[in-house]
Parts: structure tokens; C-alpha cells; sequence
């Protein structure tokens, strides 16, 4: 039974091969026949390989501790649900699972209708094909993803119980997602190329796919985030660790790529630029499994003596040589795009985001590389601390969100003085009044930075939706709330792009919030005793030991008041896991609007006689905004995803 | 057409100078040294009293625990050499004798580490060390 899954999967590696070489062989002699076959062998490639993830899962449900990897993550007593996702804690298991996505993506990519895709299909089939090859090797022949123990063990080493948590059930597999995305995006880019497909065309065909990819590696990241914050315990969400870098590089890039497809859609202009970006957001997605597999030292977390590293880092050279070399030839056939003609003109504006948003991406790469490279280069090894980071990246997103503010109000070519006034001053007025307000209540500076900085953009969108919903309320006798949705319908892509605007405004204004102004206390608590935090007071009224076959747990309950009521009680756990005769902290978080009570309880004796325990609370305002706005990313993916607007390619008859 | 492409390369040359002000600025105050316990003993008083980034294995010597005053008190060792590293606040997960530890802090002249962070150097945070 396990069998037939290998087999299916070693079947799959000269199918593949096939369908590459016969594609390129097939545009060569232009033989229609040959490239229907390795059209149909694209296919069976998927086919083979959703079969051998079929049932390497099955083995896992089976728990068949006879297979290695199946033994290494999973046992008896994992939940059905964590048994699957115990796939993706595993090293080949990660890559294999990767692996079938890129399959999928292929075959959805074959099945694509259109002028624009039937002319460059053949070429981007040919290179979704050859990185497949490279992905199937790893699992096949770099190391076995079937290997057999030797002897059959008893019970499985069982999921990390870190890793036994619902973040961590979505968060790999939507990074998976998204860069399986940006690779099809990489695809069609490089075959435009290659069949010199001018950009207004190909920037048209790509939008959806870009879309889709950014879209899922947000909320990717961001449910990485949330599981650090949910489960770690240390009430943070973001460390700057390589292996956290390496999911956000691609992103930060992709972001740049996804507006520099505008300014090609509508005028033509940053060609080259939005070539380079989509190749380097491709060699940044295969970037970050060389970091996870070790690649790059991190100190926190990533895949043990992992054999991919050089493998990986070979083919992002190969890529880049390639794909780079492949661009240096057409340029010269590039279309005059349209040059902004004034330096205040929505042109700019979305030039300096993108180059904000690499100059970001390369800070974050310095950042992670650097120390490994003085220390290759037989420097002295060093660390770079957060605050690094922190001080680089955090004034250039302070821009960026900034920046969200003042693009919509710019018109297009050239912004006539008058208008920016106009349209600048009254949201501008609003917002310092916001700040004088907010300063004078004596909450904070930072709030009043914040106010004026995630204030601006969010008032500026505001308004111009009112604007839109009143304009299409007055001429087309529509009620509010219809013209408002009418409106969103009639430009998806820029509307879309506003819902996700006020999703990264609310991100940032969470991240300022809980950065500069979260309290945090540690103290050893008595049956009884009580400790004050901010407004919080937290009693400590009873430990309960309970055992089971996993674990034995030691749940705190703490009654919680604010400001002298009471507000509820709070159960946070320390948990002594017999599998991985470890100890894990299960926090308890309260939250609200304002902000976020969190409570971990950090060590106890479990001792029935004396229930000394040792409690970590914090107070993170406005956290919750964070994930708010992972809704509005996702809200405003969706909306922007089905915009339907007229394929340049179809235009053509 | 010249005076905006103009103004942008010179837009273009201070955001550099910024950028680049920013990273000098805040690499030279980041940067700490990365040293294993041999390494920092060999260096003889050096890394005294700076921050730094020492590597090494839990000893198996025992680990105090002060609840009262959230003081953590325990050795590690690496190549021969054994340091005390005193850290305010619990044990992390995946602290036990033997396992690989990066502590974050500064030596004192008393003959203490005390550690402002202990980073668990765990591999076998996704997978089991073979």
C-alpha cells in the first residue's frame, strides 16, 4: 500500500522530465502534437503525485510508525487533525507538501483559457516543469520521504507539542501557498519574456495570480505572528529571527511587484523594474527553505540537519543567472512606456512605495545574511541585535503607511496644486486635530504620532469612498448603502487595494501600540496574593493538577478585575509533556478593543501541598487590530481577486 | 522632462543618504559579539562589562531557581570552560542539562553572566536531533 505511493512518486520524476523536455523540443520544431502530450503528462504528474500525498497521509492517520517521518512527528495520542499537519513539521514533508502544490498549480495553469495564456502557455508549462523536477529530486532522491525505520517502533515521537496549535496548522501551508503562487507569476513573467509579450498583456495576465499570492503569504506571515504571540508565551510576535525574515522578504518584494503591475497597466512605465522584482520575490520564496533548512544559522527555530541548503541555493543562482541574463536580451524591444511628468503625481508616489518597499526588503536581508557572511569570510562572528531592525524598518514603514494617505489624492501625469490642496488639507487638519486631542489627553506621544500617521491614510480613504458613494448617489439615484457597493464593483482592483490599505494601517497601528506602550510584569504568586497591572488586578485563587496519558498540567485560575470590577477569571496552564519530558507554558489571553491581558504561567512545583506559581502578565494595547486587519487583507484580496475587468488579450478582436 | 529626472536622481540620492545613515547608525549599535564560553575566556578580559552573545551547553550542575526573587542561577559549559549565568525570570521550554543555550547579557568583573535573554539554541523545536 505505502508502496504504490513511492512508486507513484518515482513514476512522477521521468513524467515530469518528459513533459519539460518535450515542451521545449515541441516549440522548437513547432510539432502541436508533442506539446499536447506533455500537456497531458503535466497532468499525470499531478495526478501521481496528489496519489502519493493521498497516501503518505493515509499513513499518517494509519499511524504507521514503520515509515520514518510518519514516526518522528506523530503518535498514538495526537489529535486527527495535528496528525495531518504533522506532515509539514517534517523536513522532506515540508518541501513534498510544496511540492504537490506547485503540481496543482501547473495543471490549473495548463487548464488557463485565453489568447494571452495559449501563446506563452507552452513556455510557462516548460519552467512550472523543470522547478517541479527539482522538487520531486528532493523527495525522491536527495532523501526518501518513504525511508523505512529498520525496526518497527512501539509508538511515534509524537508533534512537538509547540507545533500542536491552529496558527500552526495554516501558517505553513498558506506560505506554501503563496510562494507556489509567486512561482506560477515568476512562470508566466519569464514566458512573456521569452515569446516577447509586450507588458500591457502580460501585466494583465499575471494581476490574478499576484493577487492571490501576496493575498495568502500576508495572512501567512501574519498567522505566524499570531501562533508566536498565542503560543510561545513571551507575548511578543515578532523577533526578526532569520527563519520569520525569511517568509517576509518575499512579501515586502511582492508588494512592490504588485504595484509596479499597476503603473504597467496604465502607462506602461517601470517594465524592466517590474521584472527584476518579480524574479527576485521568486529566488526570495526558494530564499526562505534555505533558511529554514539551516542555511543561514537562526537561533530560535528551523529544520535539523537538513541535507536541501546547497541544492536550494544552487537553483536560486541558476534562476537568477538565467532569468537575469534572459532580461538583459529583451529590453531593448521594451515599449516606451509613459514617464510621470511631474515629481507630485500618483506615478511617484507609487515609485517611491516600491522603492521603499526594496529598500526595505534589502534592510531585512542585510540584516539576516551579514553576520553569516563576516562570518564566512573568516570575520569575527557577530549578532545583530532587534533593535537593529527595528530602527531601520520601522521609520521606512512609518512612510509607507504614510505614503497610503497621500497616493490616492494625487491624479495621474500631474497634480495641479490647487487639488492636492484641496483634497490634502481638510484630512490633514482633521487628523493633527485628532493628535493635538489625543496629545493633550495626556495618553501618549507615540499615540499622537500614530494618530496622525495611521490617521491620515485611513481619513483619506474614508473620504474618497464617501466622495465616489455620493457622486454615484446623486447621479444614479441609488440609496447609500447601494451606491457605496456599486462603487466597489465598478473598480475592484483599486478598491480592493484601498480594504487592504486599511488592513496594513491597522496592522501598523497595532504593531505601534503594543511596541511602545505594552507593560509587562513577572512575579511568584501565593494561593491569594494578588499583583497590579495598569488598570488589572489579578488574584490568584487556585492551582488544579490534572494527568492524563500526554501530559500533566498544572491550570492556574486568576480572577481578573479592572479598575475594581471584576471581569472574568483566567485559566493559563504549565504543562509537563511526558513525549518530550519538557515543560510548555499554555497562556490565557483576555482580550478587548483597547487592548489584550495577557497571563502565562511560568513555573510551578507542581506540588499539591504548596501551589507556589510564577506568573508573566503583560498588557499589549490594541493588538487585536492586528488581526483585525489580517481580515482586511484578506477581505480586500478577495475583492481585488475577482475584479473583472476587460483581458487586454481578448480586447485584440 | 530634464528637471524631473533631475530632481528625482537628487529625491533618489538622499533617500540613500538616509537609509544609509540608518543602517550605519543602527549597525554599530546592534552589533554584538557571537562567541562560544572557550572563545570568550580566551579573549581574556576583553568582553568584559559588553554585550554579548555566548554559546554553549547547559551543565549538568544543578539549577537554582530563586521563585521569590525570579532568579534563575545555572552553569553552562563549552571546550573545558564553565561560566555562571545568572538570569531574572523563569526557565524557558526545552531547558534541561545538555541542551545547546545562547545567553544575551554581559560578564561581570564578580565572575557572573547576567543574561538579559536566554535564546534556546533547540533544533529539535520542528524535529527530534538524531
Amino acid at each position: 500500500m505505502i508502496e504504490t505511493g513511492h512508486i507513484a512518486l518515482i513514476i512522477a520524476l521521468p513524467v515530469a522530465l518528459f513533459s519539460a523536455i518535450a515542451l521545449i523540443v515541441g516549440i522548437r520544431v513547432s510539432s502541436k502534437r508533442l506539446v499536447a502530450g506533455a500537456r497531458f503528462s503535466v497532468f499525470t504528474v499531478s495526478v501521481l503525485y496528489t496519489l502519493s500525498l493521498a497516501i503518505i497521509l493515509y499513513a499518517f492517520v494509519a499511524k504507521d510508525f514503520s515509515i520514518r517521518i510518519v514516526a518522528e512527528h506523530a503518535s498514538r495520542d495526537l489529535s486527527a487533525v495535528y496528525t495531518l499537519s504533522a506532515l509539514y513539521a517534517d523536513k522532506a514533508g515540508s518541501m513534498f507538501f510544496w511540492g504537490w502544490l506547485i503540481s496543482l498549480f501547473t495543471t490549473m495553469l495548463a487548464l488557463q483559457k485565453g489568447d494571452y495564456y495559449q501563446k506563452i502557455m507552452p513556455y510557462a508549462l516548460a519552467i512550472m516543469a523543470i522547478v517541479e523536477i527539482f522538487f520531486i529530486a528532493l523527495v525522491t532522491v536527495v532523501v526518501n520521504i518513504f525511508e523505512k525505520l529498520p525496526s518497527l517502533p512501539p509508538d511515534g515521537w509524537g508533534l512537538n507539542p509547540l507545533l500542536q496549535n491552529f496558527g500552526m496548522l495554516v501558517h505553513p501551508p498558506l506560505l506554501y501557498l503563496g510562494f507556489a503562487g509567486f512561482m506560477v507569476v515568476f512562470a508566466l513573467v519569464m514566458a512573456s519574456l521569452i515569446t516577447r509579450c509586450q507588458a500591457t498583456e502580460w501585466s494583465s495576465g499575471v494581476r490574478g495570480w499576484a493577487v492571490f499570492a501576496w493575498c495568502v503569504l500576508g495572512l501567512g506571515n501574519l498567522l505566524g505572528m499570531w501562533w508566536s504571540y498565542n503560543e510561545l508565551g513571551w507575548g511578543g510576535y515578532w523577533a526578526w529571527d532569520p527563519v520569520e525574515n525569511a517568509g517576509l522578504m518575499p512579501w515586502l518584494l511582492g508588494t512592490a511587484f504588485l504595484h509596479s503591475i499597476v503603473m504597467l497597466r496604465q502607462r506602461n512605465y517601470l517594465q524592466t523594474w517590474s521584472l527584476v522584482l518579480i524574479i527576485f520575490t521568486f529566488a526570495l520564496t526558494l530564499f526562505s527553505p534555505f533558511i529554514t533548512h539551516g542555511g543561514i544559522e537562526s537561533p530560535l527555530h528551523g529544520f535539523y540537519g537538513s541535507p536541501f541548503p546547497p541544492y536550494i541555493l544552487a537553483v536560486i543562482l541558476i534562476t537568477l543567472v538565467g532569468s537575469l541574463w534572459l532580461l538583459s536580451r529583451r529590453r531593448h524591444a521594451f515599449e516606451k512606456g509613459v514617464k510621470p511628468e511631474s515629481l507630485i503625481s500618483r506615478e511617484s508616489s507609487f515609485l517611491l512605495t516600491n522603492i521603499i518597499l526594496v529598500v526595505l526588503a534589502f534592510i531585512v536581508l542585510a540584516g539576516t545574511v551579514l553576520p553569516q557572511i563576516i562570518k564566512a569570510l573568516g570575520g569575527t562572528h557577530i549578532a545583530l541585535e532587534r533593535s537593529f531592525f527595528d530602527r531601520t524598518c520601522g521609520p521606512l514603514l512609518l512612510v509607507l503607511v504614510f505614503l497610503m494617505g497621500v497616493c490616492p489624492l494625487l491624479g495621474w501625469s500631474k497634480s495641479a496644486w490647487p487639488s492636492i490642496k484641496r483634497n490634502l488639507l481638510y484630512t490633514f487638519l482633521a487628523t493633527v486635530v485628532m493628535a493635538i486631542g489625543i496629545l493633550i489627553s495626556g495618553v501618549g506621544n507615540w499615540y499622537a504620532t500614530a494618530a496622525i500617521i495611521c490617521g491620515l491614510p485611513l481619513l483619506t480613504i474614508c473620504v474618497e469612498w464617501y466622495r465616489g458613494t455620493r457622486a454615484r448617489h446623486r447621479t444614479g439615484k441609488e440609496n447609500y448603502l447601494r451606491a457605496f457597493f456599486s462603487l466597489l464593483n465598478s473598480n475592484r482592483a483599486r478598491y480592493g487595494g484601498f480594504l487592504a490599505h486599511i488592513g496594513i494601517i491597522l496592522i501598523a497601528l497595532g504593531i505601534i501600540a503594543s511596541s511602545f506602550y505594552n507593560m509587562e510584569k513577572t512575579a511568584t504568586l501565593d494561593i491569594g496574593d494578588s499583583l497590579n497591572i495598569g488598570d488589572y488586578r489579578l488574584t490568584y485563587n487556585e492551582l488544579v493538577l490534572k494527568q492524563d496519558n500526554v501530559k500533566v498540567s498544572a491550570v492556574a485560575s486568576v480572577s481578573v478585575s479592572r479598575k475594581g470590577h471584576t471581569v472574568g477569571v483566567m485559566r493559563p496552564s504549565y504543562d509537563y509533556w511526558f513525549s518530550h519530558q519538557d515543560h510548555f507554558a499554555e497562556v490565557a489571553v483576555r482580550t478587548t478593543a483597547a487592548e489584550d491581558l495577557f497571563t502565562s504561567l511560568v513555573w510551578t512545583g507542581y506540588d499539591p501541598e504548596d501551589k507556589t506559581a510564577t506568573f508573566r502578565v503583560l498588557v499589549n494595547p490594541l493588538i487585536v487590530w492586528m488581526w483585525v486587519g489580517g481580515g482586511f487583507l484578506l477581505l480586500g484580496g478577495v475583492v481585488a481577486f475577482t475584479s473583472r475587468e476587460k483581458r487586454l488579450s481578448g480586447e485584440k478582436r | 522632462m530634464k528637471g524631473v529626472k533631475k530632481r528625482y536622481l537628487i529625491g533618489g540620492v538622499i533617500l540613500l543618504l538616509v537609509v544609509g545613515y540608518l543602517f550605519y547608525l543602527s549597525f554599530g549599535s546592534s552589533v554584538s559579539y557571537y562567541v562560544t564560553v572557550s572563545e570568550f575566556f580566551a579573549r581574556g578580559t576583553e568582553l568584559y562589562n559588553t554585550n554579548v552573545r555566548v554559546a554553549g551547553r547547559i551543565a549538568d550542575s544543578p539549577v537554582d531557581w530563586d521563585a521569590e526573587d525570579l532568579e534563575l542561577r545555572f552553569s553552562i559549559t563549552e571546550g573545558g570552560d564553565n561560566m555562571t549565568v545568572i538570569y531574572q525570570g523563569a526557565k524557558p521550554s526545552g531547558f534541561k542539562a545538555g541542551s545547546s543555550i545562547l545567553v544575551e547579557g554581559k560578564y561581570h568583573s564578580d565572575g557572573m553572566f547576567r543574561a538579559s535573554q536566554l535564546i534556546m539554541k533547540c533544533p529539535s523545536k520542528y524535529e527530534l536531533e538524531e
